[in-house]
Formats: C-alpha cells, structure tokens, sequence
C-alpha cells in the first residue's frame, strides 16, 4: 500500500520534518534518523518520494529561457555605465 | 571590497536565473527584463560595497527583490489576508492516492506530475500572495537557504519556513486543480 496510514511517532517526527529535510535543513543527526525511518516505512517512504518528484518538476518547469538579445541589451547597458563612470 | 572592473565577469553568469525568478515577480517579459536591468545597474554602482569572496548570488538577489518590491509591485506590502492556512499538509498526494494498490498510486501520480504543463506550473506560482511567492522562487526555483532567503527578504527564519509551508501547500491546491481540468485523475479520485 502506497497511501498506508503513518501513525507512529516516527512518522509523525518525520513528516512534520518533511520540508527541512528535503531543503537539507537538518542536523546531520536528525536527517540521519530520517532517513532510517524511510528506509523502514514505506508509507512515509511513499510521501517523501512523491514531493520529491514534484519539487523537480516545480523547478524544471519554472526555468525561462531568456531573450538572448537581452543579454546583449544588458551588457551595453552595462557598458554605458561603465564609461560614463568610468 | 570587489573591484568594479570584474563586476560584469562575475555578475553576467546569474542574469539568466534572475531573469526567470523576475519574471515570476512581475508576470510580464517587458518588467522582467526592466527589473534584471535596473537590478544590474545598482549592482554595478554598488559593487564596491560588495565584500568579495561573499555570496554574490544572494546580494543580486537582494537587488533584484528591493528593486521589485519598491517598484514593480502594485500589492500592498502588508501582510496578505488570504487565509493559506486551512490548507493541509501533503494536499496533492493525499488525494492523488489510490486505496487499491501501490501500483495504481504510483501510475496516478506519474500521470499528474508529467502531465502538468509549465504553464500550470508558473500560473500555480503566480497565483501565490507576494509574501508566499518570493519565498517560494527563492527556495523552489533558486534553491535558496532558509539564512540566505531570511537575509534576502529581510525577515526572521521562522517567518520564511511557515510562509514556504503554506505556499508550497497553497500551491499544491492550485496544482490539483489544474490536474482535474486536465484529465489527469482516475475516475472518483475528485473526492477526497
């Protein structure tokens, strides 16, 4: 079962840490008691893996492309500054 | 201090991640590229109170988010009265999950997160209330520390993790949304 109930203390310490874990805000110690409880728990296990995946995809999917004659517009606007400090 | 002369060697190789957390920020390309410029001009007339060897990606971006906040924003800077805080915890995955089987979960939520386009994806972080949004460009998209977003956005680190809490979460609600627009659920998977 993916979506098994997660009601153990473990579980509760763990999901309530969900985020700091994932953003790599844990002690060493911490994230290692973590990462033991996932590998016993696969409901928890389950849930890690699945906001994983989607903060990738969040992010892959947020990128732009920028405009490369920006880039251009930007360097002489650089230049500009430059040489009228300069 | 850094020496003015480096600042477009050292500074030219952020200008693409800027333009794309700018755009996030003012919703339109014509500000966005106004913004990442107005940001590099500061930036240049300011590089000599830059303390070299220091994090030059977060002091952009502490340009970059002045610069948007005392400019580009039309919201008002108090704090937003949306209430983002009814929305539970794990709402996505709650409701994408099967009571059948595993496989059947894992083959929904695959379904739902390829399935998602990039425009539900920058509408749903869009949609955020300002407070909730930067916060979440700076740690989803810019992978931002908790300190450094705290230092960015000028407030406590605690202010930042329960404001990214409720984002993220206020997102997956929007994103669930889009996933059922899209056809992406199982049949009876609508009801929680």
């Amino acid at each position: 079962m993916s979506h098994n109930d997660c009601e153990t203390p473990d579980c509760d310490d763990a999901l309530a840490n969900l985020y700091e874990y994932l953003d790599s805000e844990m002690e060493d110690a911490e994230a290692s008691q973590i990462r033991e409880h996932l590998d016993d728990c696969s409901g928890c296990h389950s849930r890690f893996d699945f906001e994983t995946r989607l903060r990738i995809v969040v992010r892959e999917r947020l990128s732009e492309e920028v405009p490369p004659e920006f880039i251009a517009r930007l360097r002489s606007a650089l230049e500009r500054e430059t040489s009228t400090n300069g | 201090m850094a020496d003015q002369a480096d600042f477009e060697r050292d500074a030219m190789e952020y200008a693409r991640q800027l333009y794309s957390a700018a755009l996030r920020m003012t919703r339109n390309p014509s500000d966005a590229e106004d913004l990442v410029q107005e940001t590099y001009l500061k930036a240049y007339r300011a590089y000599h109170t830059f303390e070299a060897g220091t994090n030059l990606k977060a002091w952009l971006y502490r340009i970059l988010t002045n610069t948007y906040i005392n400019k580009y924003r039309k919201e008002s800077r108090r704090p937003s009265e949306v209430d983002l805080g009814s929305v539970e915890d794990l709402y996505l995955y709650r409701r994408i999950g099967s009571e059948e089987s595993a496989e059947v979960s894992r083959t929904t939520e695959d379904r739902v997160l390829d399935g998602l386009v990039e425009s539900d994806i920058k509408a749903a972080v869009e949609s955020l209330p300002e407070n909730f949004r930067l916060p979440v460009l700076l740690a989803d998209l810019e992978g931002f520390s908790y300190k450094e977003i705290a230092e960015i956005l000028d407030v406590p680190i605690g202010t930042v993790m329960s404001r990214l809490h409720r984002g993220r979460k206020a997102m997956q609600k929007v994103l669930w949304e889009y996933a059922k627009t899209r056809g992406l659920l199982p049949e009876g998977a609508e009801m929680p």
